[in-house]
């Protein structure tokens, strides 16, 4: 505050003479001889404090934060100054337009000869500061998107250690800890302490929201924070109108619930706030899952995962019997048996065609055999007799080869098919066995034919030297009725010797008499 | 398991034991692993109870020493109605 010096004219009178002065003369002053006359009349007859009502215009706060300014009237103009100490505890912004009070002196500023009004102290007109204030923070915060939807955070389900930041002995706390011991108690509280009103609460407040982020990690992990107080005039709540409190819950990384006052308090922080509750009460329940509804959802999950399970088990059950009963695991059992039926049939088969030509052969061998038997007429038909022999041993041998493959064949496919589970392979089984009966019926029928063939050929060839034949031809062959000896010479007839004589047709007996030595031809 | 349930907290042991249930219910996981699943599942539910059973309320006052660091003291809620400072 510049030195107030009382108006003294005598001054006035006798300037101090000076090097370069004016001329001394009557009524001629210099320039700041007239500055400290209006300041002494300032001085003199204008009251040290004024509060001035008119509309701010000019406005402008350099970096020094001195607070320039002009009061209007429509006709006149003010110019007015409010140091940066004053300044500093505006609670709003001055604006242009708006209509104020502003109180303080009258001084001159000298270098300019201006009047001005050191502005001390700063009211809106009509509407409170604090309400300005509120409007303007606001207004501010909101361009800045720090009320933004998106901004807010949810809140965790079920947190398991919250802060609080509000005062130690007040409402709130008391409201909250009720609140929480009720709905979930397994709930841990960190309270951190701070004043809730006047100055420098807000500070406070800013600095518990900044250590509570900071230190989250050090006090086990914080899943979300109370911020506020219970209610109050609008002065008591205004700590969270404050910038610094709007700052710091806006910075906060753990969601924050604010709860101030009562319902119908609105403030800047509720408006930061990830989430707002009407009260105190209202933000413990907000955080706080209901232990009640907890135990029931327990309940529930529990019945519902043993009706799962149960239901599960059940399920499984009755697809695995089902399963069992199924064609699907029944069939290839039914496929290997219907196979097995199958082997069989082609075994019986297989020994019926190799039995026939076994038959046929012997029969042919026994007719040539008896034959032979009957004959003994010379080497050439033992000879031939030994050929058939050999060849049907060797047909029988190539039948039983054969007969012997096939069965071996069948039997791999057999015991293949048991072990077959898959269905790919058992397809392969089942579509090779399909066609395995034709396939042997046709291998025994290209064995038998050629070798039936080379028989009677044989049969053939033995038949063209049966004696029979000769006999047609008028032949005939006489034996010893009693020896069946065949009697090749007359040495060997005696007298009345019983003979049978065999022709073509059939044979007679006789008796031999009168041997004659001379041959047949003589 | 991929964590054992005694390290979840309680909202993460919540989720874990939703989403069990629900794949139970689906009906679209086999015979084992639904009883693999009910028994994870019970597991889950015996751990939320023992953090809902421990009701003792827990209250510390967080004051910054001279250093900035946290320090936890026991806190004694205020009884009356009407405290000075609200």
């Amino acid at each position: 505050m510049p030195e107030r010096r009382p108006f003294d004219p005598s001054r006035i009178r006798r300037p101090a003479p000076e090097p370069g002065a004016p001329p001394a003369g009557p009524n001629i002053l210099s320039v700041r001889q007239v500055n400290e006359l209006i300041r002494g009349a300032l001085a003199r007859y204008v009251p040290a404090t004024l509060h001035v009502l008119g509309e701010i215009g000019d406005l402008s706060r350099p970096a020094s934060g001195h607070l320039y300014f002009s009061l209007k009237d429509p006709d006149s103009e003010l110019r007015c100054v409010m140091w940066r100490s004053s300044a500093a505890r505006l609670k709003f912004e001055p604006e242009v337009g708006l209509e104020v009070i502003a109180s303080g002196g009258i001084e001159l500023y000298t270098p300019r000869g201006t009047v001005q009004l050191i502005v001390r102290r700063l009211e809106p007109r009509g509407v409170g500061a604090l309400e300005i204030a509120f409007r303007q923070l606001k207004e501010r915060l909101e361009r800045e998107g720090l009320f933004a939807a998106s901004r807010k955070r949810p809140l965790p389900r079920i947190p398991e250690r919250i802060a609080v930041v509000t005062s130690p002995s007040g409402a709130a706390i008391r409201d909250i800890l009720q609140t929480v011991r009720r709905r979930y108690p397994a709930l841990e509280i960190l309270l951190f302490p701070v004043r809730v009103q006047g100055e420098g609460a807000a500070e406070e407040i800013a600095a518990a929201v900044g250590a509570l982020n900071k230190h989250a990690e050090a006090l086990g992990g914080i899943d979300v924070a109370i911020v506020g107080r219970g209610g109050g005039s609008l002065e008591d709540l205004w700590p969270f109108n404050e910038e610094v409190v709007a700052r710091a819950i806006a910075a906060s990384r753990i969601p924050i619930v604010s709860a101030v006052g009562h319902e119908v308090d609105v403030t800047i922080s509720d408006l930061v706030a990830d989430l707002r509750a009407p009260t105190p009460t209202a933000a413990a329940e907000l955080v706080s899952p209901s232990l009640a509804d907890l135990l029931d959802w327990l309940g529930t999950q529990t019945t519902r995962a043993a009706r799962s399970v149960t239901h599960a088990v059940q399920l499984a059950r009755a697809e695995l019997e089902a399963t069992l009963a199924a064609a699907a695991l029944a069939r290839p059992l039914a496929r290997i048996n219907e196979r097995r039926q199958l082997v069989d049939e082609l075994q019986q088969r297989l020994h019926d065609s190799l039995t026939a030509a076994f038959r046929r052969g012997s029969e042919r061998l026994a007719a040539a055999g008896l034959t032979l038997l009957r004959f003994r007429t010379g080497a050439r038909f033992s000879e031939a007799r030994r050929v058939v022999e050999q060849r049907l041993h060797r047909f029988l041998q190539a039948l039983n080869a054969m007969a012997l493959s096939g069965e071996h064949r069948l039997a791999t496919s057999l015991a293949g098919l048991e072990r077959a589970q898959p269905a790919g392979q058992l397809k392969r089984y089942d579509e090779y066995l399909r066609h395995t009966p034709e396939r042997l019926a046709a291998a025994v029928r290209l064995a038998v034919v050629p070798r039936r063939r080379l028989l009677d050929a044989r049969l053939q060839a033995l038949s063209a030297c049966d004696p029979r034949r000769v006999l047609q031809r008028g032949y005939s062959i006489t034996r010893d009725a009693r020896s069946r000896q065949v009697i090749r010479s007359v040495q060997q007839i005696r007298d009345k010797l019983r003979i049978i004589t065999e022709l073509a047709d059939g044979e007679f007996h006789a008796t031999a008499d009168d041997p004659k030595q001379p041959g047949l031809f003589d | 398991m991929s964590k054992s349930a005694k390290q979840l907290k309680f909202e993460e042991a919540m989720e874990r034991l939703d989403a069990i249930v629900e794949a139970m219910e689906s009906g679209e996981i086999g015979i084992e692993e639904s009883i693999a699943k009910y028994e994870e599942a019970m597991n889950l539910a015996a751990h939320c109870r023992r953090i809902l059973d421990q009701a003792e309320q827990r209250i510390q006052k967080i004051q910054l020493d001279a250093a900035g660091k946290p320090r936890a003291t026991p806190f004694e809620p205020p009884a009356s109605e009407d405290a000075g400072d609200r």
